[in-house]
């Protein structure tokens, strides 16, 4: 167990957040827009990957990355996206926090892009056909699709993606010093019979099938 | 035949017709293209890791350029949206090719029938054709001359039969049949129900048939449960609107072949006796044919020859 050398951190009022921050330009309030224009729409067209962030009800939060072909998500229209829902483990902690609060916050990467693009707004799921038409790949349709109502679209500076190289080569070096899930999952299990090995053999084979 | 891969450059992109545009692609290093035969298609891979086939609807004996012609579809997967919203002249492209898969000469006479955007696979070799003195036949058919494109580049002194829809003109397979002699080469590109209509009008013991489709517009189907009823076993199955006909028939003992399990290889092809086939395959079933692995049943029964 990990223990904390220091005493627990006493959290700070919201005033104090502000005085020790300052305020924001105009320009990153003004940055702010309701709908995707063409550039925002290029953006998306070439991203392969986002986070979503949703918040249940009763207060839990939870966020959860999608990947796929860029430009996966598609722009019905400059005020709603579609988010095909692939094959998972089934969890839906998205579906089941957007069933009791439609709030969504996304946050857009394209491979090699210092900015990143955030999105919020409000979701709901859908089975609408030809919705889930556009959204196929590798010749499958995704059973259900996240359907956003966009309320707000901005840039976010480029500084964390810079500071944490994200895309420079070198950095893949870190995940040598990461355990594998294998591992991460025995340790969790306690059990003779749920070696690394096997889960990472078997996560190998199912990653084999993404679609 | 070229397999290899190579990098073309996006010359121009014009409107053709509507919701439909021509892209210019020539070499990024100015070099001679591979060579092609009219008939011909390439695989471009677009920059959203998307690979779609075009066929090259442009003058076969220029060196430094292909040309293609691409629909906006409605209900794009990212393909021809990314062509018609995305794409911008200067873009670097990989392209594999050219192939073809249509005969490398076409008899003299032999009728070209195009439907939409199906006129990009047969352009090139219905002019190769007039241009040699064949004096080949076009029948091109299309929702109205504002959405057909390449009206403007048939020449005047061909023979060509242009039928729009929404001018309620049609075109009449049987009667050509009829008046056309035996032997007489047809080679048609179009959607699948049209390719359909041609291959029932011109048999292939009468007519030398060259078809070609494309993947029919997408569509979204809504799957309804049916009966299936097997003539030589005389076995029936529920088809449940959540397993397919081939499961429904496996799950009753009676497997099929099975290959892509898409609609694209063919290889669980069964007649149907009676009722009437949802076709969902991309290859256009014949007539009296159907794939299991996709299709299902729009009447309540539908008779196999299992």
């Amino acid at each position: 167990m990990l223990q904390n050398t220091i005493a627990r951190p006493a959290p700070l009022t919201h005033a104090r957040v502000r005085e020790l921050i300052g305020e924001p330009d105009q320009s990153a309030i003004d940055k702010v827009q309701d709908r995707i224009d063409p550039h925002i729409y290029r953006f998306i067209a070439h991203s392969p990957f986002l986070a979503i962030a949703t918040a249940h009800a009763d207060g839990t939060a939870d966020s959860s990355p999608r990947g796929d072909y860029p430009g996966f998500v598609k722009v019905l229209d400059d005020q709603t996206l579609a988010i095909p829902d692939r094959i998972g483990n089934n969890r839906i902690d998205t579906f089941e926090n957007l069933a009791s609060d439609p709030r969504i916050g996304l946050l857009f990467l394209v491979p090699g892009h210092r900015e990143t693009l955030r999105v919020n707004g409000r979701a709901y799921l859908t089975e609408d056909p030809n919705v889930l038409t556009r959204l196929e790949a590798e010749g499958k349709a995704p059973r259900l699709a996240i359907i956003v109502e966009v309320e707000e679209v901005f840039i976010h500076c480029g500084r964390a993606v810079l500071r944490s190289r994200l895309w420079d080569q070198d950095s893949t070096a870190l995940a040598e010093h990461v355990p594998s899930i294998g591992e991460i999952v025995a340790a969790q299990y306690h059990r003779e019979d749920v070696t690394a090995e096997a889960v990472d053999e078997g996560i190998e084979s199912a990653y084999k099938n993404l679609y | 035949m070229n397999t290899d891969s190579e990098l073309l450059i996006v010359d121009d992109m014009s409107p053709a017709a509507e919701n439909i545009c021509t892209v210019t692609l020539r070499s990024a290093s100015q070099r001679r293209l591979p060579s092609w035969r009219p008939g011909a298609h390439i695989d471009l891979e677009l920059p959203n890791w998307i690979t779609r086939q075009y066929s090259l609807c442009g003058d076969p004996n220029d060196q430094h350029s292909y040309r293609i012609g691409v629909r906006l579809e409605e209900l794009s997967r990212g393909g021809s949206e990314y062509i018609h919203r995305l794409l911008r002249p200067g873009t670097l492209l990989k392209v594999r090719g050219p192939r073809s898969t249509f005969p490398d000469r076409t008899p003299a006479g032999t009728v070209f029938i195009a439907g939409g955007i199906g006129i990009t696979a047969v352009l090139a070799m219905f002019l190769r054709d007039h241009a040699q003195g064949l004096r080949p036949m076009l029948l091109y058919a299309g929702r109205s001359r504002a959405a057909m494109p390449f009206l403007d580049e048939l020449p005047e002194d061909a023979e060509v039969v242009i039928a729009a829809k929404d001018e309620d003109q049609r075109l009449d397979f049987a009667d050509l049949a009829a008046r056309l002699p035996a032997g007489t080469a047809i080679a048609v590109c179009g959607p699948s129900r049209m390719v359909s209509a041609v291959e029932e009008a011109f048999p292939e013991e009468k007519f030398q048939v060259h078809a070609e489709r494309f993947r029919a517009e997408p569509r979204a189907f809504v799957n309804t449960e049916f009966l299936t009823a097997c003539a030589r076993s005389g076995m029936e199955v529920t088809v449940g609107e959540h397993e397919s006909l081939m499961g429904a028939l496996a799950r009753a003992d009676r497997p099929l072949a099975a290959g892509c399990r898409e609609g694209v290889c063919g290889s669980c092809e069964v007649r149907v006796l009676s009722g009437e086939p949802e076709h969902r395959d991309l290859i256009g079933a014949p007539p009296g044919k159907m794939y299991p692995c996709v299709s299902r049943s729009s009447s309540e029964r539908l008779v196999l020859d299992l």
